[in-house]
């Protein structure tokens, strides 16, 4: 008993910083296989996109008819922002995954009706406020992660639970609505030349400045640095916990504004909106390839494995498949996308 | 300096005892059906399932691992037992299938983790998808009713004392004595310190690592016949609360998340406190929907509070050495 005591407190950080990632991925020394397999994944995503939509167009007839096409992404426009978010989170490394992301939109999307209902306010100066929510339960996160030292793991499992809690408390246990005022809806169930709103000027907008931000600004430069190699990077004068810190913020932000597209689509605040969101915004990032060890990957992977997921999901539910079996299914992606990592990172060696 | 840091210390192994007292003065005073005998046991009965899970939970955790597919394992095998207990199966065969579906559930979590590789928040975060879709199929849009599987599994009462109690009691008391004193316990917390340094000494990762996961997946039956007696139907989504609450539990007792420190007493500390919390809110007329609240900022505040200590006493030592 004693023993462990007084000896773990230091072992574990630097048994888990330097044990096995270095060894396989020095900095430099392999980075040309890195970035090939990299290419290997979207390449191997974009088939399975293909391969997919094909299957399903065969599976029902509906499935490459317009307005299909547009639900499909419709219902992608939310977990994108999401997934988008925990692959910034993951790449941060640290062990970092943020488990809160379904219940920070919940609450995020119950401050939203509460603002735009009970305090009466236009309903886009309460996107705004629902977006600095957001800001600020990510906020939370990082601090608890980097000021406190908490397992991001431990952290977020908390604030998931404190967040789905506070906005079932905050609602009354009910669905918020009657928001629908200035044009709000036209986010949500409107469509510019023929690509859903939210898509257009939500999810893609927000791709392009996550990709510009991660792959030519110095701020996606620090990220990837921390990720890979957080002493190194802190040697070099990175400010690892303010990166880090930003990271939960960014994915937070992304997710308040994800709880508006949802409420503008549904025109309905639901307090357990975002539950179970989580798993899917995990597999969304992880398929893509974003090693969970962090450092390793990129937002355009993510986006090419949302559209794998957004269309398997809606396939199965064209050809009548439940919802749990697309949750079980999601599951198994999952799992399968990691041994195959993991064998091509063999292969490759 | 080194007065200091032990007193730190001290503080910190005392804090769950004094949090407990605490919230045990608290709630008599907000509510008088609180501090009776009666309570007591029907908190007890109510957390033998969890404290089951909790106990395997704390094995897994302690070497580095984590487990989120408990629960739906748990609804996966009472499903089982609710519907052989349907057709007159005999207590100590159902008791055995629902061990044995539990053990398959986390052998595969332990394959996963163990032989493949994969990180056991991925692995378990997928097992529970399946898990889930899994007891979805089976439920089939039928709810399971069932009677308790034999009276030692329920919370028939013995003098007062509930009988499910003894089977609790000898699970943490065989895992106490297999963490302190036999090989097993030591390649678990030499795991969770340094899985590389442990396999150097020789220990085999993989089989200890794949037996956690096992031993946990045997707890998970063994808890669902629990379950079954106590919610006495299986539903849809039956099991996944457990969850997180063993979780809570291992972590609120101040069993390290890192792994390689911690113990299955401080599991049974962090459970009290936890389901104390939840029978002493609801008596004290606090409505269900605050429950996820308090036990959020639980685990956020008793692991907060463990790590600054922890800190501050590595630094006083490592100051006081230096």
């Amino acid at each position: 008993m004693n023993r462990t005591k007084t000896v773990t407190p230091v072992l574990p950080t630097a048994g888990r910083a330097g044990s096995p990632q270095p060894r396989r991925r020095l900095p430099g020394a392999d980075h040309a296989w890195a970035s090939r397999l990299l290419n290997d994944r979207n390449a191997l995503l974009l088939g399975l996109i293909l391969l997919a939509g094909f299957v399903m167009s065969l599976l029902s007839p509906y499935f490459l008819r317009v307005d299909n096409l547009l639900a499909m992404t419709q219902y992608g426009a939310v977990l994108g922002l999401l997934a988008l978010g925990q692959t910034l989170v993951i790449l941060g490394g640290g062990g970092g995954i943020d488990l809160s992301v379904g219940s920070t939109m919940s609450l995020s999307g119950v401050v939203f009706g509460l603002t735009a209902v009970s305090l009466g306010l236009d309903p886009w100066i309460a996107v705004l406020v629902a977006v600095v929510a957001g800001v600020l339960l990510g906020a939370v996160n990082g601090l608890l992660v980097t000021v406190v030292g908490v397992p991001p793991l431990i952290a977020t499992l908390g604030t998931l639970y404190l967040y789905a809690s506070a906005a079932l408390v905050l609602a009354g246990g009910v669905d918020i609505n009657g928001f629908d005022r200035s044009g709000f809806a036209q986010l949500g169930q409107s469509a510019i030349a023929g690509i859903p709103t939210q898509v257009l000027l939500i999810l893609l907008p927000a791709y392009g400045v996550l990709a510009f931000v991660m792959h030519r600004s110095r701020f996606g430069r620090e990220v990837y640095q921390v990720g890979s190699n957080q002493l190194a990077a802190s040697l070099t004068g990175v400010r690892v916990a303010r990166v880090r810190t930003s990271l939960y913020c960014i994915s937070g932000g992304l997710a308040g504004l994800a709880s508006v597209v949802m409420a503008s689509w549904l025109l309905n605040a639901k307090p357990t909106a975002g539950t179970g969101m989580e798993l899917q915004a995990i597999t969304i990032a992880v398929l893509g390839g974003t090693a969970i060890t962090g450092g390793v990957g990129r937002v355009s992977g993510t986006f090419l494995a949302l559209t794998l997921v957004v269309v398997l999901n809606s396939g199965l539910q064209l050809a009548g498949v439940s919802n749990t079996w697309q949750i079980g299914l999601l599951g198994a992606v999952l799992i399968a996308s990691i041994l195959l990592q993991h064998l091509l990172g063999r292969a490759r060696r | 300096m080194t007065g200091n840091a032990t007193t730190l210390q001290r503080l910190r192994t005392m804090l769950l005892p004094i949090l407990l007292i605490a919230e045990l003065i608290v709630f008599s005073l907000l509510s008088p059906r609180f501090l009776s005998g009666d309570n007591f046991a029907n908190i007890a009965v109510n957390a033998a399932d969890l404290a089951l899970v909790a106990a395997g939970m704390t094995l897994v955790i302690l070497l580095g691992g984590i487990d989120v597919s408990a629960g739906f394992a748990v609804g996966v095998s009472a499903w089982f037992v609710a519907t052989l207990m349907g057709s007159a199966t005999p207590a100590w065969a159902v008791v055995l299938l629902s061990v044995t579906v539990g053990l398959a559930l986390g052998a595969l979590n332990g394959a996963l983790v163990a032989a493949f590789r994969v990180p056991a928040i991925i692995a378990t975060l997928g097992t529970a998808a399946i898990f889930q879709t899994l007891l979805f199929a089976l439920w089939n849009r039928t709810d399971v009713f069932s009677a308790p599987v034999a009276s030692i599994l329920s919370g028939q009462r013995v003098l007062g004392v509930p009988q499910v109690l003894l089977v609790v009691a000898v699970v943490y008391a065989v895992l106490h004595w297999v963490l302190t004193r036999r090989p097993f316990g030591r390649d678990l917390f030499a795991i969770g310190s340094n899985p590389d340094a442990a396999r150097l000494a020789g220990i085999r990762t993989t089989r200890v690592t794949f037996a956690a996961y096992g031993i946990l997946g045997g707890l998970v039956g063994l808890a669902a016949t629990i379950y079954v007696g106590r919610v006495g139907v299986v539903q849809a989504s039956s099991g996944n609360e457990l969850t997180l609450l063993a979780i809570a539990s291992v972590v609120v007792g101040g069993t390290s998340i890192l792994g390689g420190e911690g113990s299955i007493l401080r599991t049974l500390g962090g459970l009290a406190f936890i389901v104390i919390l939840q029978n002493g809110i609801v008596l004290a007329g606090v409505p269900p929907l605050w429950n996820g609240l308090m036990i959020g900022l639980t685990i956020i505040i008793a692991v907060s509070v463990d790590i600054l200590a922890t800190r501050s006493t590595t630094r006083e030592t490592q100051g006081s050495v230096a």
